[in-house]
């Protein structure tokens, strides 16, 4: 058995050793939040937090959770419905069109923000690379981010 | 901040609440997976399943069905539903690589994934062409090969002759790489049996489509065939039509009395969906030594599969983009032994205006003439084709106010005369794009509830452009209602006849005659706002249902309603009785050159649409930075690769197929001219989604000659193309 | 994918000792962005996993010595491009951990499976095409076929493949060793004799036993390291693999002359590749225009193009140049 806890709730498993956890999260938790684009690490599409850092879950076996924290869109709320401020943000800066790639985008901002890869906007579009967006909402998503983050640096 | 509302469905998009086709497992759900041909033309002579079926969890593993049981769908283009006319698993013919082979359903993802991949085949290979100069592709003429006006070559006055007078002309010749969609989302969905229904979840923009192709077959009655799909992860024309893996599901799930759940890999959907054929232009320009345009000659060669012809129509927007008096168009079609290419954002559009405003841009240059100056000098308010006015046509305002807004006063006309402190070559170009305005039948369906609340179903599909919150917003404005009271339902063929959306606006033609009819049933005024609560309560019953019927301008009302419930294309347009309809743009761009290494980069856009009314402000500019966006990759970055060996493409990922990321895009400025067009629809609204990124590529192209004196006419235009320019 | 074992011991010890019994289809597993990769492709059949991905004694960064800066194994790429003494003193090593992949990629990748990241050929990482280093003896379909990504330094008649990785083009600029524990001890391999050649055996990429564990990374300390860069050129700004890249090192003189340089490439190398002769071109001297060309032309001298991939040669050469400028205008402040 492996067991993880996923948005603050244990999870306890049988897994096959090949399985992704994204293909757990989908498959076995039915969390579709997080989303496949490629399932080669090759999106940010299904970009979650493990153990606060943000990791692309279709590269990560799921037997590699034992006994860790994920964090995916669905635990970004609040328990109440309150939206966290950059998901607000992103509503703001209309920064999504078709919506697939924006659970990973989100969960790729915050960690950028935690990170502290927020000098400049230069330093943002780096570091949120990782996540493509094929409708080309890359604007607002800056937007997004630079608005919770603050002001860029001088 | 504009104070404009936001996306209606925002909240979802931001909690990953959500659900897309395949965003489902129904009880006892069974998963499937391909095994795919490796060679590109030929025939299977034997499939060894045996493996497969060994597999522990395997239920099913299919290499063909029974003709009875299963049919091709017909291609989307002459009369029928699927992408191309070829459905896989009827025959041992092999007809491009990637074509599927086998279908496994098993318990699990892994078990279905691991069989196909145990699954071989034996084949007699024939020689086979992908690319349009292969020995082996044929070349048709379209016009002899597709005799229907609609197809039919462009002509208007003796082109060839006032080439040959003008005194200035151009002669270009561009070519057009094999291109891909690349949706995030992957295509896929569930199907499920309930009792004789069919139930279908998918990602489409043609609902209407999949449900009666579907019912075409397999032989029942599209009343029961559902297909939903309210949210698709992006579409761009790759899943504007039946996708010829549902009908095998459906079989398949109706044997083993279980839903099944397929997803492509990426891989497949590069080899199993449509694609932008290869093209190959050659525009002839002719023009005074004013820079007045007097004559064009536009050919193309274009790509097609061996089992359908994908028509080309370039020559119907590339007339169209002055007032030039003497037209030729030749469109021709080569057959290669391809999946059918089909439509890809702005599918002739895009590369037309990079061979046209390339040439334009070369007049200017051969006339001393800016580029800007020349193109207002050859604008027209007459369609030049028919003769007809425009119903609305703003290039020369797009043009005005792009130029202000960038500046290009302050451009220096001279190729490579604009240098950054540390040498970086600075471009500054401009192009503009036009693309067909189409209308479709539409029928819309409204309930107004004594709650307050108005629930609204028509034909549309939310793909990202946004037409959930456009029809909310048309209905609480034409209503007098709030916004957050209008539920909208979309791309579910259970509410509404769905049609193709792709471009068109229906939902424009429809929204407004229901409204009006929804006012007499409720005997309140024809205008002003409503009081629904109380409007329902006071016709003694707690909701009124109303339907209503619209057509395009021109369009026989029963012939098209009679398609739009068949699923088939029931579009009108550009050309209408009295007059012609297209969408603008003018595109301002800078390119930087660096000048060290070649990297090429583009830190400024400026875009100004001409899209009729702005049904939703938000939401619009979104598409047109997409757009833009969109150009910077066709023209710096995507190509899809074809080793003429195998066949296939060499870089079906989103790693091998460079898409644009975060840090290539930079400023976008995006100005609307915002005038309605009353014309084309009673709203007012032109589209939108495809004409924003028509003549990007050409902005950059004419930018990256401004920086260097070099003329690109390959796409894309990469590193080693740029570096002995530096 | 095929079914496999999976195990995750907990010390080095105990990881050497799983690989030796598991077998020899068993690999070692760390951050799985190449691995997992490749397995979900068919290129890749491992019969057994051994996890020393959370080797805690492998996750070590320790900048603080006088001799060597010290990388565990296990470190991931992402904690040392942020490590305050590598940002501060040592940019090219910076540049070439945060110049790769994504930075949720190297929040997986560690440091050391970075250092044997397989190339990202097209023909490589697909069955269908015959491939010497997927399959020995299968034939290259790169040599006739689109090989604009292939290399055009270290190649050879079987495979021209292009080395894929940054990080360990950095590291052998910089002189680099890594520490391996395998059944019959420890030992120490420098950068320069890690990775090889293809030459008749593509499909050997490097000069590690199957059962032998990296368990560190360390590099000599240099003053070298203020005065460097690692610049990357490839078909966008971002997130993709390089066309041409140069790691450079320099220190300087009271008067502007290099004194020492380290140049080594990447995109354009089957392997990460030191370019002595450039060095020699640009030591002693003051640096010029005209010196930074002549040690891009020194780096790609003998380089030899394929069908579609001339342009590295020139490409690399301006890369080499223009990291040249970076490294000398950082050594100078």
């Amino acid at each position: 058995m492996t067991a993880f806890e996923v948005n603050g709730r244990k999870v306890d498993l049988e897994v096959d050793p090949r399985e992704s956890l994204l293909a757990v999260l989908q498959d076995r938790l039915h969390l579709y939040g997080t989303k496949k684009g490629c399932d080669h690490g090759q999106c940010g599409a299904c970009t979650v937090h493990l153990d606060g850092r943000r990791v692309v879950s279709c590269l990560t076996l799921a037997s590699q959770v034992e006994g860790r924290e994920v964090r995916t869109i669905e635990g970004v709320a609040g328990e109440d419905g309150t939206l966290h401020p950059l998901q607000r943000a992103f509503i703001d800066n209309d920064a999504m069109q078709c919506g697939y790639c924006t659970p990973g985008q989100i969960m790729s901002g915050l960690a950028c923000i935690a990170e502290g890869h927020t000098g400049d906007d230069d330093e943002i579009r780096e570091y949120m690379s990782g996540n493509l967006c094929r409708c080309g909402a890359y604007v607002g998503i800056v937007a997004a981010i630079r608005q919770v983050a603050g002001p860029a640096e001088a | 901040m504009s104070t404009a509302p936001a996306r209606v469905d925002a909240r979802a998009k931001v909690t990953g609440a959500l659900r897309y086709g395949a965003d489902r497992a129904p009880e006892s759900v069974a998963y499937a997976a391909f095994a795919v041909a490796t060679i590109a033309r030929g025939r299977i002579t034997g499939v060894d399943t045996e493996a497969a079926l060994n597999l522990p969890g395997v239920r099913l593993v299919i290499t063909r069905f029974d003709p009875d049981e299963l049919t091709s769908p017909g291609f989307i283009m002459t009369g029928g539903y699927g992408f191309q006319s070829l459905q896989p698993l009827l025959d041992d013919r092999i007809a491009y690589r990637g074509q599927p082979i086998a279908l496994v359903v098993a318990d699990t993802p892994l078990a279905a994934t691991e069989a196909a991949e145990l699954i071989t085949a034996a084949y007699e290979p024939e020689p086979a062409a992908f690319t349009l100069d292969a020995p082996g592709a044929e070349t048709l003429v379209q016009a002899q090969a597709i005799p229907i006006p609609m197809f039919a070559d462009t002509a208007v006055g003796d082109a060839d002759a006032a080439f040959a007078a003008a005194p200035v002309q151009v002669d270009v010749e561009v070519s057009g790489p094999n291109q891909h969609q690349v949706p995030m989302e992957l295509i896929g969905g569930v199907v499920e049996w309930h009792g004789d229904t069919l139930v279908v979840h998918e990602g489409t923009q043609n609902s209407g489509a999949v449900q009666n192709g579907l019912a075409r077959q397999l032989g029942i009655s599209p009343d029961r065939v559902q297909v939903i799909s309210p949210s698709v992860g992006g579409g761009f024309g790759q899943k504007n039509s039946l996708q010829p893996h549902i009908g095998p599901l459906a079989i398949a799930a109706r044997r083993l009395g279980r839903p099944v759940k397929l997803v492509l890999t990426r891989p497949q959907t590069f080899h199993q969906a449509s694609f932008r054929p290869a093209s190959r232009q050659r525009v002839r320009l002719g023009a005074d030594s004013s820079g007045r345009l007097v004559a064009a000659i536009h050919e193309i060669d274009q790509q097609t599969s061996r089992h359908d012809l994908f028509p080309a129509m370039y020559t119907e927007v590339s007339s169209r983009f002055y007032g030039i008096g003497a037209f030729r168009g030749l469109q021709r079609l080569v057959r290669t032994d391809v999946q059918t290419p089909g439509y890809m954002r702005a599918p002739f559009e895009h590369i037309a205006a990079y061979a046209m405003e390339s040439a334009v841009d070369e007049i200017a240059y051969a006339t001393g003439r800016d580029p800007v100056e020349l193109r207002l000098a050859n604008d027209t308010a007459v369609d030049p084709v028919s003769g007809l006015p425009f119903s609305s046509r703003h290039v020369a305002e797009c043009l005005r106010r792009g130029a202000e807004r960038f500046g290009w006063a302050e451009r220096s006309p001279r190729p490579r005369s604009m240098r950054g402190p540390d040498g970086t070559l600075i471009g500054w170009g401009v192009a503009i794009g036009a693309y067909p305005g189409s209308a479709a039948a539409a029928i819309a369906r409204m309930s107004a509830h004594d709650t307050g609340t108005v629930e609204v179903a028509v034909a549309g599909h939310e793909m990202g452009q946004g037409i959930r919150t456009a029809i909310a917003r048309l209905v609480a404005d034409d209503l007098g209602i709030e916004i957050a009271a209008v539920k909208v339902g979309v791309g579910d063929t259970r509410s509404a006849p769905q049609h193709l959306t792709a471009g068109s606006w229906g939902t424009a033609t429809a929204l407004p005659a229901v409204h009006a009819a929804l006012r007499d049933r409720l005997g309140v005024p024809r205008t002003g706002p409503v009081d629904m609560r109380a409007a329902v309560a006071a016709t003694g019953g707690s909701r009124i249902e109303i339907e209503a019927t619209s057509v395009a301008r021109g369009q026989p009302a029963d012939v098209v309603v009679d398609r739009l419930r068949k699923g088939l294309l029931a579009i009108a347009g550009p050309e209408y009785p009295e007059f012609v309809t297209f969408s603008h743009i003018a595109h301002f761009v800078e390119v930087r050159i660096e000048a060290a290494t070649g990297r090429v980069r583009v830190p400024r856009v400026v875009s100004v649409a001409d899209c009729g009314r702005v049904a939703s402000p938000v939401t619009a500019a979104s598409q047109v930075r997409g757009g833009v966006i969109w150009g910077i990759g066709a023209t710096l970055r995507e190509q899809s690769l074809v080793d003429p060996r195998y066949g296939g493409f060499l870089n079906p990922t989103m790693e091998e197929y460079p898409i644009p990321v975060s840090a290539d895009v930079h400023r976008i400025d995006v100005d609307f001219i915002d005038e309605p067009d009353l014309l084309l629809n009673p709203v007012g609204v032109k589209g939108l989604g495809e004409v924003c990124m028509v003549g990007v590529s050409a902005a950059i192209g004419n930018a990256l000659f401004h920086a260097t004196g070099a003329r690109f006419r390959r796409l894309p235009v990469r590193i080693e193309d740029v570096l002995p320019h530096l | 994918m095929r079914s496999f074992t999976y195990t995750a011991p907990t010390s080095v010890a105990d990881a050497v000792a799983a690989i030796a019994s598991a077998g020899p289809q068993a690999r070692f597993f760390a951050g799985g962005t190449t691995l997992f990769d490749l397995m979900k492709l068919g290129v890749e059949r491992p019969s057994a996993l051994v996890d020393v991905s959370r080797l805690g004694e492998l996750e070590v960064i320790d900048t603080s010595g006088d001799d060597h800066l010290v990388f565990g194994a296990s470190a991931r790429m992402a904690d040392v491009a942020a490590d305050p003494v590598v940002l501060r003193d040592y940019p090219v090593l910076a540049e070439s951990l945060w110049r790769a992949a994504s930075q949720q990629l190297r929040n997986m990748a560690t440091v050391a499976g970075n250092l044997l990241q397989r190339t990202r050929c097209p023909y490589f990482r697909d069955e269908l095409y015959p491939c010497n280093k997927r399959r020995p003896g299968s034939g290259c379909a790169a040599r006739d076929g689109i090989d604009r990504g292939s290399a055009v330094l270290g190649t050879g008649d079987a495979c021209s493949a292009a080395f894929a990785g940054d990080w360990p083009v950095a590291l052998l600029a910089l002189d680099a060793v890594v520490d391996v524990v395998g059944p019959r001890g420890e030992r120490t391999v420098t950068l320069a004799d890690l990775h090889v050649e293809p030459g008749d055996t593509p499909d050997r990429e490097h000069s590690l036993a199957p059962d032998e564990l990296i368990v560190r990374i360390r590099v000599p300390v240099t003053p070298a390291g203020r005065g460097s860069t690692y610049l990357k050129i490839r078909d966008r700004e971002s997130y993709a693999f390089a066309l041409a890249s140069a790691a450079v090192a320099v220190t300087l003189t009271g008067g502007g002359v290099v004194e020492e340089c380290r140049i080594a490439l990447g995109g354009v190398a089957t392997r990460p590749w030191r370019a002595y002769a450039a060095e020699r071109a640009v030591t002693g001297r003051p640096l010029s225009a005209e010196t930074a060309r002549a040690a891009g032309e020194a780096a790609l001298a003998g380089a030899r193009p394929g069908n579609l991939n001339a342009f590295k040669i020139e490409l690399g050469e301006r890369t080499v140049a223009e990291a040249l400028r970076i490294a000398v205008e950082r050594a100078g402040r």
